[in-house]
């Protein structure tokens, strides 16, 4: 991409509160939407910890709230849309401020988390970590993920923001958030720790945090063909960040007030295949017909070796029609070539489809 | 160009990629085939309830697909008569009927003068290509 000629700020204010950081993310998209700052990256950091919930999310749905509130966890809600997070003073967010209509962005939202992702993957790359996007809007690292993302707009302008896992506590992220494995025996939660991976893990080190910043400030500067120059908040901005700090700490902005009724329940199933038992556990938003997320264990082997954890991005919000899931489950094995000794693409489909029934209703699950 | 989507000719349509169907000092409104599309799958959808007022450009509701939230912005001043509850509960209603079941609200418009600024389906379908060059120029 063509590099263009007004520089972007590169806006980093350290660790602060979540209320102080989705505060913040409000007063940039107005600040840029009014046109009274340049187009923006910033870095975001967490200080306490924090769990996180989507924009259309439930706290009561998503967030051990009891935990979090014995640990001095931090519950905020996100402008972003996705799922809940739990984010630790280690790790380190970034995020990207411009017009939709900007040169070299492209209208079609998976076209641009592509791209936004990119510039970070490249950043990654600087690091020696060899990672890739994943469609819908994750960054892996062979098959585990390291970086989830999500994006907002207001008016012309978007916001795109991600997370980047540099050193990471699984075990607190565990029981901070309402994940499928609740009732899971150890084994099963620690393949479910396998799903994600950080920088420490990756590398054998964790390197310094200003590296990894100015590494994933150059990887963005290149992919997006900018030039970034580091700048503080606008007299402006921080007025009007005293201002919405107020409102981010309500218990209105938290909770939310027009959230259509959703469910989160946890399903479980177990399905005896040729090749060997299949375990999935989902959530499960059943009025709205919806696998909010899936987690597929089981004593097989799979190859590629990552087919079950791309699997489960896919199924990742996906309907919970048995037609779809079988149009879906089909479809995937199809396009990745997805080969596990006796196991076919419809025991994975029959397996998500007893975990999406009610018990009264399992003897009706059948092959179609 | 020959597009992909479609574009009822017995329509209004803005750039926010809304359709609005007028009857009257009413109006029905949803987003169109090119605006689902761009959109993709919609996993949320919040919508203001009845009763409550609108000015054009402003904030008419929310919608989530693929971890983005978007803003509906209205295409017409008005008060909110109805909005759908089934599409509220059923989002992806809005992907797979546009037109029909994916409708969004009805509108009591507030001046009916603001109609005379939307686009016929023939202005829309020359715009969506004027968006779609720009996209392949961009590559």
């Amino acid at each position: 991409m063509e590099r263009m000629g007004t520089p972007w700020r590169l806006l980093d204010m350290g660790a602060i509160s979540a209320a102080h950081n989705m505060a913040l993310d409000q007063v940039i998209l107005d600040a840029r939407s009014s046109n009274q700052v340049p187009n923006t990256v910033r870095f975001l950091q967490f200080s306490p910890s924090c769990a996180l919930v989507g924009f259309h999310q439930a706290v009561e749905l998503e967030v051990d709230e009891n935990y979090c509130r014995e640990q001095g966890i931090e519950i905020n809600r996100r402008l972003t849309g996705g799922g809940n997070l739990y984010w630790d003073e280690s790790q380190l967010g970034w995020e990207i401020f411009a017009p939709k209509n900007t040169p070299g962005i492209p209208k079609r939202l998976e076209d641009m988390y592509r791209l936004m992702c990119e510039g970070v993957v490249v950043g990654l790359e600087r690091l020696g970590v060899k990672a890739h996007f994943r469609p819908t809007n994750d960054i892996e690292v062979e098959g585990r993920k390291i970086s989830g993302t999500g994006g907002t707009e207001m008016g012309d302008i978007f916001l795109y923001q991600g997370s980047l896992l540099t050193d990471f506590d699984v075990d607190t992220m565990l029981k901070a958030l309402k994940l499928p494995i609740k009732k899971l025996a150890d084994k099963d939660v620690k393949s479910f720790k396998h799903r994600v991976t950080c920088l420490r893990e990756v590398l054998g080190y964790l390197p310094p945090l200003a590296d990894i910043k100015a590494a994933l400030a150059a990887g963005i500067s290149e992919v997006l063909g900018i030039t970034l120059e580091p700048g503080g908040l606008t007299e402006i901005e921080q007025q009007r960040l005293e201002k919405e700090l107020v409102h981010f700490q309500s218990e209105k902005w938290i909770r939310g007030t027009r959230i259509v009724s959703q469910a989160n329940d946890l399903r479980m199933a177990d399905y005896k295949s040729r090749g060997g038992l299949i375990r999935v556990s989902i959530r499960l938003d059943e009025k709205r017909q919806l696998i909010k997320s899936a987690f597929i264990t089981g004593d097989f082997f799979a190859y590629p070796a990552r087919s079950i954890l791309d699997l489960e991005a896919d199924l990742k919000n996906s309907s919970s029609n048995p037609l779809e899931i079988a149009k879906r489950v089909n479809q995937f094995f199809k396009s990745h070539n997805v080969r596990i000794p006796g196991v076919e693409a419809e025991d994975i489909y029959l397996a998500l489809c007893l975990a999406c029934s009610r018990e009264g209703d399992r003897n009706d699950v059948k092959a179609l | 160009m020959d597009l992909e989507y479609a574009i009822p000719e017995n329509l209004y349509y803005d750039t926010h990629d809304f359709w609005i169907k007028v009857n009257g000092e009413e109006a029905v409104i949803g987003l169109s085939d090119y605006g689902q599309s761009n959109t993709g799958d919609i996993l949320y959808l919040e919508l203001l309830q009845a009763g409550e007022t609108v000015g054009r450009g402003d904030k008419l509701g929310s919608v989530e697909s693929g971890k983005w939230v978007g803003s509906l912005l209205a295409p017409l001043s008005g008060t909110i008569l109805e909005s759908n509850k089934d599409v509220l509960v059923h989002p992806r209603k809005v992907n797979t009927d546009a037109y029909g079941d994916g409708w969004m609200c009805r509108i009591k418009l507030r001046d009916s003068v603001e109609v005379k600024g939307l686009l016929t389906a023939q202005a829309y379908r020359k715009w969506i290509i004027e968006q779609e060059t720009k996209e392949e120029e961009i590559g």
